[in-house]
């Protein structure tokens, strides 16, 4: 295993670039991904490499171009589509949802659209309420998509290339803050099968199931946490759809306390499908204590840094409810 | 060979009868669904394109057999059209196994993937994008073939018509668009909802030929179609053609045509489009009164036959709900 | 503004003090700093000074009164300013001392027992707050979830705690006792319980604290420990005394048959505890029915004051409360006329009260009669000393099963002795007797209670 340590970002545009010079039906497409780099900088280098045809730099116009990804795909190319901020996937929901969800169902098991959608979200950089937002749950609400949150650089390198070799639509959010944090990632291309989760970290008081930068943040809470002697153990289910039941109702188990915490907002989000989840599944019987969600308040991302931050949990949230979980313990 | 009329150079005599035939098919498919329809026999609903005949058949008869078309939920013209077996068709409408999706599509989602046909859609202007994509590939990995998209006057207002036409436009993608302009979304007459005359004008927005077409004229429509999809072909970009055609009945089951007046209607009928081929076909010397009332009949005994065969087939069995969610 | 004058409390322990003397009358001046009263704690005597100038409006208490700590004693103010006819109760919103409250939710835990012991519900389990882990250790151990104690809010049953019940073969203890075993590491399965069925109180996790030997040196003699009389010990001290020297007190026993009253109770448990969230305790059940019994039987319900004999109309019956070091006897006004949904709440409201040292004077006068249950204990029949100037006081001791005949066979019977003492110089033994014989009847046939 290689002790190489690269960017998020970069394990990416790694990711894509290795399964371009291999299979020329994959091609990009997405707003300022040409020269500019991606407004994230994730293709930059890639046209130069790739050339217009396969990096292809489109006008603003999801509607387009998330429906030309769904005749592509249909029709035999592999698209990627880059959606500029996971919040304009708004405008690009009938092609997803309507179509790209849809067709082999609806055509009796015919066809296929093997297409991945990328979509950078989450809040932290003051980009405010319409560049920010966390809505993963709304995917993984349509049957026919796959969605994927990786929290590591790793993680992504592995399920890109997995989203990339499945035959079905995968919505792939990447996190904006991520981007930057570096993780050991091995040079060689790999796959991390979707549907399976990770454990982040063992323990054996209590099960926070994290997803994307939360599971950073869980991780810095149980290090606190360990100082009290608190053991906390973080499942990362990495896909949201399929979610790998399996790993979360072991963990809860074993510990018998569930926190759940994700960015996006709690009402509503996929939070609640975790822990319906769980107190469905046999791991109700060991549960010692109630399940919390942690969640994003029900506001629209602010502006203001401070209360960008408080609009979402933190690790002092983190800290407070693992210690309320576990108190009667 | 022809006296008076010009077609592209694939079209043969046979082809002629045979498209009159087709749209026979076509007419006396929607006619027995609207019958079954309104016995209650066909489930949900469906949208037909009686009146409309000429526009599909013209069009699709302009392309190759690799070419493809995206459809709309006033498709069936359009599969008839494409090759689809008239069985299979019933049978899906009849939401039974041995149809074109398992039963599981109905009427808006029918498609033959091995015949070109990329599906109905449900959504107005959804199938639109999905056009360009199907035409991306066949520019990026140069196989040659052409999409013929089709649409209705409604779908020209939907923001996924003006994306995708400048989309197709910017990069060349060989597309025509093909808009059946019946004068009516669902209530909504294209007077009122439309600030232009003809929705060919916003080819110029986009920068490619629009061009207009009498949409009961079976040869015209085939004309202007074949150049508009070689050039295509030829890497020209797309082209944006519309047909002035009618409807003969109203949106869906549950219209009662309220926006619109008989008179009108009358109108339109007596410029049936399947009779003015007939006569056409008849003054060029094609085919006999006689020959054409026998291909009608042909036509006529499909449809019953394809009804007797959708009757006959199984349901889908319960556990096939699950089935070919994912790939 | 009136300024309140409060009992202070001066020392840590301190919970009652005596007010021995007023150097002020009402309507006098008052400086600030001049002593205004003394009184007299359980470790000193000391003056009083105030705090605040003006008039002395209001003395709610007087020489010997024992009043609670921050209770208010009185107001300074401006002429004429108007001020509470009665004390309003406590100055302050300080919190008792944590012992005190700890022995007073001991004594709460003792008197529960009698409940416990004798009724398991099966209803018990639907009720009880247990989280899923907690519930599939008890059903795969057959545990009875009532029995287990919880340590989550509102009691919830944890699994740990039905762990820890199986490991202990159920140790009950009191939450004092538990507390003090958990903050001095004591495993309580290793303690003896003195209390009723076994169950560990406080005192016995305290015998395991004490140093097992004192045989460090054998010359030297363990010092005994010295406490003065005074406060609360010798306010109870002189009133024995005072009770026993002019009362000649006779004492009665009999033993009850209980079972009808345990049937009772056991059907209005559930009745009771709904209505008024309390279980109603048998202590509840004798006091109505002495009530009942003492309407019929006026001689036992009256007072001796100077040379008269008062017969009393109201029956008020006292119902002696155990607290720290001491003993309190808050009142249970016309007990005949009330149902036993609202004596239970009474009398558990106020014995809380007694408990946490808040009881107002008022709740502490007027009683005709008075009753001392000592049947948390292993006592049958004692003889219990006359609440003066009541001429009667009830004893009750434990329900306990005894072979009795029964219709020439030997039957098992929850029996219970009551011991009436009585002031022989009001009430002669047949009267006496007469009361007490009625009071074993109509506890034995209790459905008469609603008649």
């Amino acid at each position: 295993m290689s002790e190489r340590v690269i960017t998020y970002l970069e394990a990416v545009r790694e990711a894509m670039s290795q399964e371009m010079r291999k299979n020329e039906d994959v091609f990009i497409l997405g707003e300022d991904i040409g020269v500019y780099g991606g407004a994230f900088g994730v293709t930059r280098g890639m046209i130069e490499e790739f050339g217009p045809e396969r990096v292809r730099n489109t006008p603003i116009s999801e509607a387009a171009i998330a429906g030309t990804a769904v005749g592509a795909a249909l029709t035999g190319m592999r698209p990627i589509l880059e959606i500029q901020f996971s919040d304009f996937i708004t405008i690009a929901m009938d092609q997803i949802v309507n179509q790209a969800a849809k067709i082999r169902y609806m055509y009796g098991g015919k066809g296929k659209v093997p297409m991945v959608v990328r979509l950078p979200g989450g809040s932290g950089t003051g980009a405010a309420a319409q560049h920010s937002q966390s809505l993963e749950a709304w995917t993984a609400h349509i049957p026919g998509l796959k969605v994927v949150q990786p929290s590591t650089a790793y993680d992504a390198k592995g399920l890109l290339k997995a989203a990339m070799d499945d035959d079905n639509p995968v919505i792939f959010y990447e996190h904006k803050l991520l981007y930057k944090t570096s993780w050991e990632v091995p040079e060689e291309q790999y796959s991390i099968p979707l549907g399976v989760a990770d454990i982040k970290r063992e323990g054996k008081d209590v099960t926070i199931v994290a997803t994307g930068i939360m599971v950073h943040k869980a991780l810095e809470a149980a290090r606190e946490l360990e100082k009290e002697g608190i053991d906390v153990e973080i499942v990362d289910p990495r896909t949201l759809v399929p979610l790998d039941k399996e790993t979360i109702i072991n963990s809860v188990k074993k510990t018998g306390k569930l926190i759940v915490v994700h960015e996006a907002v709690k009402r509503g989000g996929f939070g609640g499908e975790i822990a319906s989840v769980v107190a469905e599944s046999e791991a109700f019987d060991y549960l010692d204590a109630p399940i919390v969600r942690l969640g994003g308040k029900e506001v629209p991302i602010p502006y203001n840094p401070n209360l960008e931050k408080a609009a979402i949990p933190q690790v002092p949230d983190i800290i407070q409810a693992v210690k309320e979980t576990v108190r009667f313990k | 060979m022809l006296k008076t009329i010009k077609v592209p150079p694939h079209i043969t005599e046979e082809k002629l009868k045979s498209l009159y035939k087709e749209m026979w098919l076509t007419r006396y498919f929607d006619e027995k669904v609207d019958q079954f329809f309104a016995k209650g026999l066909i489930h949900g609903t469906t949208h037909l394109c009686v009146g409309q005949e000429p526009s599909a058949s013209g069009s699709i008869a302009a392309l190759k057999p690799e070419d493809k078309i995206t459809s709309v939920h006033r498709g069936h013209g359009h599969c008839i059209a494409k090759g689809a077996d008239v069985n299979k068709m019933m049978a899906e409408l009849f939401g039974r196994v041995t149809g074109y999706c398992k039963g599981k599509g109905g009427s808006m989602h029918i498609a033959d993937l091995e015949l070109g046909n990329l599906g109905a859609n449900g959504i107005v202007g959804g199938g639109i994008p999905l056009a360009c994509g199907a035409a991306l590939t066949s520019k990026m990995k140069n196989l040659g073939y052409v999409v013929l998209c089709f649409f209705g006057d409604g779908a020209s207002n939907e923001g996924s018509f003006h994306e995708a036409l400048n989309l197709a436009s910017i990069w060349k993608l060989p597309v025509v668009f093909f808009c059946e302009n019946n004068q009516y979304g669902m209530s909504g007459s294209v007077k009122e909802m439309t600030n232009i005359e003809n929705i060919a004008d916003r080819a110029v927005s986009y920068g490619i030929p629009g061009k207009v077409v009498d949409g009961l004229d079976v040869i015209e429509i085939l004309n202007v179609t074949y150049d508009a999809v070689e050039r295509a072909r030829n890497g020209e970009g797309p082209t944006l053609i519309e047909a002035k055609t009618y409807r003969w009945k109203g949106h869906s089951k549950s219209d009662a045509k309220k926006y619109r007046t008989r008179e009108e209607e009358e109108e339109w009928k007596s410029k049936d489009g399947i009779k003015r081929f007939k006569e056409l076909l008849i003054s060029e010397g094609i085919f006999t009164e006689e020959e054409a009332k026998q291909l009608q009949q042909e036509a006529k005994k499909e449809i019953e036959d394809a009804v007797i065969f959708a009757q006959n087939s199984p349901e889908p069995s319960l556990d096939t709900l699950l089935e070919d969610v994912y790939a | 503004m009136a300024h309140e004058i409060f009992m202070p409390k001066l020392s840590s322990t301190m919970q009652v003090g005596t007010l021995l003397q007023w150097f002020k009358n009402e309507g006098d001046p008052v400086e600030i700093g001049e002593p205004i009263f003394e009184i007299m704690t359980d470790k000193i005597n000391i003056e009083v000074e105030a705090y605040e100038e003006g008039i002395l409006l209001k003395k709610y208490f007087h020489a010997d009164d024992q009043v609670p700590v921050n209770q208010i004693i009185g107001y300074i103010g401006e002429p004429g300013e108007v001020v509470p006819d009665e004390s309003p109760g406590i100055a302050s919103d300080e919190s008792t001392d944590d012992a005190s409250k700890e022995e007073s939710s001991s004594t709460e835990a003792t008197v529960e027992v009698v409940d416990n012991v004798t009724s398991e519900g099966n209803l018990e389990n639907e009720k009880v707050r247990a989280t899923p882990a907690a519930r599939r250790v008890a059903r795969e151990n057959g545990v009875n979830l009532a029995l287990v104690q919880g340590r989550g809010p509102n009691g919830r049953v944890h699994e740990q705690d039905v762990l820890d019940y199986l490991k202990g073969n159920h140790v009950k203890a009191t939450p004092l006792a538990k507390k003090l075993a958990q903050a001095e590491g004591v495993d309580l399965s290793t303690v003896k319980g003195t209390g009723v069925g076994g169950k560990v109180v406080k005192d016995d996790v305290v015998s395991v604290l004490q140093p097992a030997t004192p045989a460090v040196s054998t010359d030297v003699k363990p010092e005994a420990k010295r406490v003065k009389l005074q406060g609360m010990r010798k306010v109870i001290a002189d009133r024995m005394v005072q009770s026993k020297n002019t009362a000649p007190h006779v004492t009665l026993t009999t033993e009850v048959d209980m079972s009808k009253v345990k049937e009772l109770r056991a059907s209005l448990l559930p009745i009771i505890e709904k209505q008024t969230g309390y279980r109603v305790s048998f202590t509840e059940i004798i006091v109505k029915a002495v009530g009942q019994t003492l309407t019929r039987h006026k001689k036992v319900n009256a007072s001796l004051i100077g040379d008269e004999i008062v017969y009393n109309e109201e029956v008020n019956v006292g119902l002696a409360v155990a607290v720290e070091d001491g003993l309190l006897v808050p009142v249970l006004n016309n007990v005949d006329k009330k149902g036993l949904a609202s004596l239970t709440t009474e009398a558990k409201e106020i014995s809380k009260l007694a408990r946490e040292m808040k009881l107002k004077p008022n709740q502490m006068q007027g009683s005709t009669f008075t009753v001392s249950n000592l049947g948390m204990y292993a006592i049958d029949g004692f003889t219990p000393v006359i609440n003066q100037p009541e001429v009667a006081i009830l004893g009750v001791g434990r329900i306990q099963d005894k072979p009795v005949v029964d219709n020439g066979t030997i039957v098992i019977r929850p029996m219970m002795t009551l011991s009436l003492s009585f002031d022989h110089r009001a009430i002669d033994g047949a009267p006496a007797a007469e009361f007490l014989t009625e009071l074993k009847r109509v506890l034995e046939n209790p459905y008469e209670l609603l008649v």
